[in-house]
This record gives C-alpha cells, structure tokens and sequence, in this order.
C-alpha cells in the first residue's frame, strides 16, 4: 500500500531556520565544523585520514624491507617485526584500502548521480567517526607496547589467550570491528543513495559506471563483512569469556576461523580493486574522448565479479587438509572469476583502442594499473591451480602476486584518481611535471620491489620471516626489492609534495578540466556544497558530452527540478530505483553532533573492554543509546506535498516500498542476515566436523524451542498489522500493535533462554555456538522491541501526524527480518533436538 | 514489472542461481565426505546433476531475455550475466567428472 498517490498539503510541516538556499548548505565554521554532515566534507575526511593510514603503513613497509635488506640483519628484533608487518597489513587492508575508496565513493557519487547530498548524511559521519576511532584503538596499541603481532589474519590458536596472553590480540578485534562498522554503515549508506537520488531521467541504464561499480562493491561489503565481524567476536569470547569455539579438545576447529576470516578476506579483495576499476572506467573515456566501450559487458562482468568472489575463499586454505572434492570446487571458483575479470579489462583495452589517448597523468597511472594488474591477475590464475599453490604458499610468491594486485589494481588507479579530482576537492590542478615524475618513481619503485620477489618466492623463501642466512640466493633479490621499495616510496613522498604545493600554488582549474562526460563537472571548481542549484534531467550516460545545454549555460542557470527551497530545509530529489523518475522529496539533516556523540560512546564501550573497565564500557553503551534515541526522535516531515518544478508535485518522503528509509532498512537487515548466516555456517560447521563432540553435547528443550518459534511469528505478524494500522491513520492500533510486537519480541527472547538452559555453553564448542547465535537473535529482539516501543510512546505523545506511518512501515520490515532469525533458530535447534546428539 | 526491471532481474537472477548452486555444491561434498558421509558419493553426483539443470536453466532465461538486445535497456548486460554465469556453473559442476568418490 503507499500514500504517495494522494499526497495532501497541510500546514503541519516543520520549518528550517531563515536562511537562503546558500546559507542552509554552508558548512558550519570553526570547531562546529566537526559537526558537518555533507558528503563533501566527510568524504573528504574518510580520503585524508585513509591516506595518513597510508603513510604510516608505507612507513611499517620500509622498516620491514630495511629489515630484510640483507641477511642476518638485526636491525628490528623479531617481536618488533613481527608487530611492525601485522600492523602493515593491518592498516592498508582495514584502515586505508576500504576507507578510501569508500570516501571517493560518499563524495563522488552524489555529485555524479545529481543529489545535493547522501541520503543517510548523519550516518555518514557516525561511520567516520567510528573509523577514526576504531583507527586511533588500532594505532594506540604502540603506546601500550602491545601491538598486535599474529599478522593481519589473526589466525587461531597463535591469536588465542593460551598463545597471545596478552592484549594484543584484543587490540586488533576490537579495533579492526569497531572500524568495520563505518564501512558497514557506508555501504548501507551508498547502496540507498545510489538507488533512491538520481537526477530525473537516470535509469539503472544511463547511471555512470561508476555507481554501478561501488553499488556492487556496498553490497559485497554489506555480505562480506559480516563474517568477520562474526569471527571476531568469537574469538574475543573465546579470549574473555574462555569459550571454546576453536579448541579442538572441546569440539571446536582453528579451521573455523580461517573459513569465517576468508570468507571476507577474498571478496575483500575484490571490494578492494572493483571501487579502483570503477574509477578506471570513469577517467579512461575522458582521455580517449570516446564512451566506455561495452557498458552492457562491464555491468555484467561487475555483477558476475560480485558473486564469484564469495566462491573463492578456501583458496587460502588450500594446504589445511581440505577434501580434494572441495579443493577442486573452489579451484575451479578461483579460475572462472578470471572470466569477468577479463571481460573488464577487454572493455579499458577496445576504449583505449576506440580514440587517441591523451597522456596525461591520470592516464599514465591507468596504463600502469593495467600492466600491473594484468599481471598480478595472471599469476592468481596459477594460484588457483592446487598443486601450484601447495608448492608456492605462504612464500614470497605469494607476496608479489598480492601486491601486484593490491598495488597494481587499487593503489595506482587511486594515485590517478588523485591527480584527475583534486581539482574538485581545492579548485587548482596538480603539476603535470611533478605527477609524471610520480608515476615513474612508483612504476619503476613498485616493479623493481615486488617482480623480483616472485623469483625470490620460487626460490624458496617464505613469508613473514624476520631474517634469512646468506648464500640461499635471496640475498641480492632482497637487496634489489629493498631499494625498489625506496624509490617507490619517494614517488609517493614527491606526490606528498606536489598535493601539499597544488592547494596554494597550482593553477586555477576551469570549468570541467579534463573535458569528461559525468556530471561532478557540471559547476566550475570548487563546486557549492549544495552541489546543484537545480538538479537536471538527464538523457545520457555522459550528459556533459551529450546535453550541450549543460555546459553553454553557466552551471546554477541549467534548468532543473527543485531549484530553491520553500521550507528552510536541505532538500534532494528521491526517485524510483529502477527507472529514476521523480518520486518524492528527500529532507535532509542539518550539522549535528549527535552522530559523532554515539561514535563516541561505543569507542568509549569498545575500548574499556580491552582495558577490562566493564563498568566504564557500560557507561559508553548508555551514551551511545541515549544518542541513538535523540537521533531517532526528531518530528517527521512526510504527509506533505511541494512543486518541485518541471511540471513534477512531489510528496515529502514517501510512504512505500521505494522510500530510501525502507531501502535503507532492507540493506540493514541485508547484514543482519550475513552476520545470521555466519553464525549458522558457525554451528553446521562445527556439528560436521566433530560429529563426537556433538553427540555429546545437551540437546535444547522441545517446548521452549517450538515457543520460540511460535513468538517469532507473532513479532513478524504484530510488525506488519502495525504497518496496515498506520497506512490507515489509524492511531491507537498503530500504537497497539507496536507494543504487542514489543511484548512478543520479549517472549520469544524468555523461550530461547529457556530452550538453551539445560545447554553449557563452557563444555562444547557446538553448545557455545548455539548460545552465540541465540545471544544474536536476542540483540535484535531487543532492537526490534525498542524501537516498537519507541514507535508506540511517540504515538501516544503526540509526535505523529496524519501520513507519517515511515516508522511502523519500517519496523514492520524489520520485524520479519528478526521474526525470520528467530524462526530458524528454531529450527536448527528443533533439528537438533528431535534427532538427538546434533545440538 | 516494466521492461528495465526485467532486465535488471535478468542480470541478477543467473548471479543467484550462481550463490545458490555453489552453496548446494559446497554442502553436498560437505555432506557427502568424511567425517559425517551422510550421503553417498553416487547421490552427491545425481543431486548435483539436478541442481546444475536447474541453475543452468535460471541463466538461459536471462541469455534468451538479453538475445539481441542493445545496451540502452541492459539487455546486453542480461546476455552476458547470463552466459558468465552459466559458464561458472558448469566449471562448478564439472569437478565432480574428474573424480571417483571423495578420496580423488
């Protein structure tokens, strides 16, 4: 059902402060600054603040090749080495690679698509935050001369309390998931972004390639994530609490770990390079002059990419006594992900083949990333081989092949990047001279380091080794790798120069610099930070090349939807997902502190968990809910309609399927699934490979298992009755409904702690899984409670009016998620029950 | 459903018949092999014969909607999805011709 067919006027709607259409977009000023909640501005945070992550990772990479520069050195001890390559690794692959792009990703996408904004802005700077402080607990770990020090996989039993007693480890967990959030929170962000606030006229067809890339790319991370997310909380039970699930002696399996770390840690990869190749397919067809050849193929191939990559993670795992069946299976995963990938990199060759490339820097840096990348690509190839990769693993091999793709496929596409949208970011261009000289000293850096190291590998020299003995035939291919690494790090210095000198010296870049075709050009730089005066309609996937109307008008005289504002408020266009047709108006959130205030309180929560000061993480919970709750309350808008200009009468936030906060919580509830489904992989996985621990295990309660399910379904039901209650403005059984789904969301939490009481949780590895995925569904039963009630007390407080039912459509979604979690719970632990000795 | 929301489906449906095979496979010679060996390795063949027809048939419907179409609806990306998908499924599959039971 949907209100949006009969939208009325009514004089309900809240005003935003007196100011012009400019002054309710500036960018607060001072230390209020913090408080800013526009794209621009914390994407810009998300790049800077990756890049500083860069450095300081770069830095780590250099300790360690001066380490191994030649044999027998001593110039790090092995503790510090071994804490200085797990940082390395730590930091590019959690706190610079993702961050990153994901900040390109929240400032670009925006511009490109024709929205004045992000749609979830407030969650945008809850991300940052949590990313900075996840960092800072990361990075504090020097201070305490406790870094981590297991390398950037953690793996079990080394990472375990028996092996790592001290707080290293849980410096890395909680750090590394606390910082996962904002990507997380990111990906959510962008997927209902890049769904929910085209231009006018941007179908799913005409959208930039780019969007499509980082549209797959959230999704993957949203599916991705999960896992480790998971994984780490596991494994910090285990190191808290002392549950068992990785030790063999209870029926647990180091194994486990590796499979939940793997099953992010490759798609991660391609989380990585996919967001960099999208960057590739924008900057290349302004080079050459001529449309991305192939959009149809490279849509495809991303989408295919996006899959296969979540079939390849055992490969890690190819020397762990996995069965030969399943070797071959994620085998033959490993090599048909070559198939798109190749489909990609045919569609940049036939653009590059289309015209006559320009040379500048940004090209050079793509012509590099396709030299490199190819490479690295080919030598995947023969890692997905079994024998091959018995032969090469865990040796310098494998260290080249990562960094050929790593480096190749993400960090010179990123260095490109830099050069061809700093204009965007400060207005001026970098020097041409200088960013050859870059690209250069990173080329010849990078090959000199890191081609020598496959020969290095295949000599036989193994990874995350502090020294070696001489006369092995290392000695002089270290030699070479260790210089290589300094030349590549004085590109990136010179780089350093060059962005640092560009901000106050470089030349005044003119309206659309390079002469591309996407939208982010549309205003001369530095464009305003309402990013559109009016937004509009689009008709091409290059509009700026095919609507000559765009560029011969000065940019805040182009014709469009939504030029002003009637209320005061910041305001951006919401379409239909599929065909981009204007569908509502999108208000957005003023500069608030409330974000980085809940940010604050789970840093403060997580990082007095490490210190072991519970009372002090309790106090950062209640922070962050008290911020939750004021984040959540302010008065709705929907229920009223405005002209948007061009003929269009548009709704405020429309009540429906299509509406971006009900896309938001389907991608919401996308990653409570994964995590679910992690937890299940948790529970099957263990009941198969220990079927003698299993059997011994207690079984759950019958009735309270069959309550449970039966609650489940009352939490689903009453969610969705509340839905219709609201749809029909019906007050008192809106509020009635949300209570009693509250109610039925505390009885289902009562039956599955009933059901689990005769299971300890201390004795098996299976019993303590079975606990970890009931105190999961609990958490959720918990929210979806809360936010019933929170729903029913802003009911009965006269918080709502006519036409604002968003709240109980979104928790009725919700709700069947959860209601869904709880349902199979049950199941399993019905299975389990009935069939004696499985749970 | 309009024709752009077809073709979008187009271009998903083969990715989850993808997902959706794979884990089958993966269960199938988890279920099949040691320790449990619940099923037998001559069933974890018939029943991956099946479940392959069926992923297979999800990409021909997204080949057969994308046939001939141009890129200014997606019908390209349908085409494609579909035949690299199907490709992935078959190579998925095509494993377990190679062996004789779960020891190689």
């Amino acid at each position: 059902m949907s209100v949006v067919e009969n939208p009325s006027d009514y004089s309900g709607t809240r005003k935003g402060e007196d100011k012009s259409f400019e002054g309710v977009w500036d960018t607060p000023k001072g230390i209020r600054r913090l408080s800013s909640v526009s794209h621009r501005v914390v994407g810009r945070r998300f790049i800077y603040t990756g890049f500083v992550f860069f450095l300081i990772a770069g830095f780590l990479a250099l300790l360690v090749r001066t380490q191994l520069i030649v044999p027998g050195n001593t110039f790090l001890d092995l503790e510090t080495y071994n804490q200085v390559f797990t940082m390395h690794g730590t930091l590019m692959m959690f706190l610079f690679a993702i961050p990153i792009l994901e900040g390109f990703a929240v400032y670009l996408i925006p511009l490109m698509l024709g929205a004045r904004d992000l749609i979830f802005p407030r969650l945008g700077q809850f991300g940052y935050y949590c990313y900075l402080f996840g960092g800072i607990i990361v990075l504090s770990s020097f201070l305490f001369d406790a870094a981590p020090d297991g390398g950037w996989f953690m793996y079990v039993p080394l990472s375990t309390s028996a092996f790592t007693p001290d707080v290293s480890a849980d410096f890395w967990l909680i750090g590394i998931t606390f910082a996962e959030i904002a990507s997380v929170t990111a990906a959510v962000e962008l997927i209902t972004a890049i769904l929910c606030a085209r231009a006018p006229g941007m179908s799913l067809a005409k959208m930039p390639v780019f969007a499509w890339y980082i549209l797959i790319t959230a999704f993957m991370i949203a599916i991705g994530f999960p896992p480790l997310i998971i994984g780490s909380i596991l494994l910090e039970s285990e190191r808290l609490l002392d549950l068992p699930f990785f030790d063999p002696a209870l029926g647990g399996d180091p194994l486990l770990w590796q499979h939940l770390f793997w099953l992010f840690g490759h798609p991660e990869v391609y989380i990585i390079f996919l967001p960099a190749a999208g960057m590739v397919a924008t900057m290349l067809p302004t080079f050459v002059g001529k449309p991305l050849f192939g959009y149809g193929f490279t849509v495809a191939a991303v989408v295919s990419m996006g899959f296969i990559s979540f079939g390849l993670w055992a490969h890690h795992m190819f020397t762990t006594g996995l069965p030969i069946l399943s070797l071959s299976l994620f085998s033959a995963a490993s090599t048909m992900v070559t198939i798109p990938t190749g489909v990609q990199i045919f569609c940049f060759i036939a653009t590059l083949a289309s015209g006559r490339p320009r040379l500048t820097t940004p090209m050079l840096f793509i012509l590099g990333f396709l030299a490199i990348f190819v490479l690295g690509g080919l030598t995947g190839v023969m890692l997905a081989s079994v024998p091959f990769n018995w032969q090469a693993h865990d040796s310098y091999f494998v260290v080249a092949h990562l960094h050929y793709v790593l480096i190749g496929g993400m960090v010179f596409p990123l260095f490109g990047a830099f050069y061809y949208w700093a204009p965007h970011f400060t207005g001026r261009m970098m020097s041409e001279r200088l960013g050859r000289w870059v690209f250069w000293l990173m080329f010849i850096g990078f090959n000199t380091t890191f081609l020598l190291m496959h020969v290095t590998g295949l000599r036989g020299m193994p990874r995350r080794v502090a020294t070696y003995p001489e006369g092995l035939g290392w000695d002089r291919l270290n030699m070479l790798s260790s210089i290589g690494s300094y030349i590549l790090a004085a590109g990136i210095a010179l780089f350093v120069f060059d962005f640092l000198r560009h901000k106050r010296k470089g030349a005044v870049a003119p309206r659309d610099p390079w002469g591309a075709g996407t939208l982010e050009w549309l205003y001369p730089p530095v464009t305003p930070g309402f990013n559109f005066h009016a937004i509009p309609p689009v008709k091409s996937r290059e509009p700026l090349w095919d609507q000559p109307e765009l560029l011969d008008n000065e940019a805040h005289r182009v014709e469009g939807v939504m030029r002003g504002i009637r209320d005061g408020r910041r305001e951006t266009m919401g379409c239909d997902p599929v065909s981009g047709e204007p569908l509502y108006i999108l208000r957005l959130p003023h500069p608030t502190w409330i974000p980085m205030l809940a940010a604050f309180g789970l840093a403060v929560l997580f990082g007095a968990t490490i210190a072991s000061f519970y009372w002090v993480s309790a106090v950062g919970g209640a922070i962050a809910l008290v911020a939750f709750t004021l984040w959540g309350w302010e008065p709705s808008d929907s229920g009223v309609a405005r002209d948007a200009g061009m003929g269009h009468r548009l709704p405020v936030n429309v009540v429906d399927r299509r509406s971006h906060t009900h896309v938001g919580v389907v991608g919401t509830v996308l990653v409570l699934m994964a995590l679910f489904a992690s937890l299940v992989f948790g529970v099957l996985y263990l009941w198969n490979v220990a079927p003698g621990m299993a059997g011994a295990a207690r079984l759950p309660s019958v009735l309270p298992v069959v309550g449970a399910a039966l609650a489940g379904l009352a939490v689903a039901g009453f969610g969705q009755l509340g839905r219709h209650a609201g749809l029909k403005d019906r007050f008192a059984g809106a509020a009635l409904f949300a209570l009693l789904t509250a109610i039925s969301a505390g009885l289902a939490l009562w039956a599955l702690w009933a059901a689990l009481k005769p299971i300890d949780p201390w004795a098996t590895a299976l019993g303590a899984t079975l606990w970890a995925m009931a105190a999961f569904v609990a958490v959720n039963l918990f929210v979806t409670a809360y936010c019933a009630l929170f729903n029913a007390v802003r009911r009965l407080s006269g918080q709502v009016e006519a036409g604002q039912c968003l709240p109980d459509f979104n928790l009725a979604t919700y709700a069947k998620g959860t209601g869904l979690m709880v349902v199979a719970t049950a199941a399993i632990y019905l299975a389990g029950a009935l069939q004696g000795g499985a749970g | 459903m309009t024709n752009m929301a077809r073709r979008v489906t187009a271009i998903v449906v083969p990715g989850l018949a993808w997902a959706t095979h794979f884990i089958a496979v993966y269960a199938l010679i988890s279920a099949a092999c040691p320790p449990r060996a619940m099923i037998g390795y001559s069933h974890l063949v018939a029943t991956v014969a099946a479940v392959t027809l069926a992923a297979l048939a999800a990409c021909l419907w997204s080949v057969v909607s994308g046939w001939g179409k141009t890129d200014n609806d997606l019908g390209g990306a349908a085409f494609w999805s579909g035949l690299i998908f199907a490709l992935a499924i078959f190579a998925d599959a095509a494993i377990l011709f190679f062996f004789q039971g779960c020891g190689g």
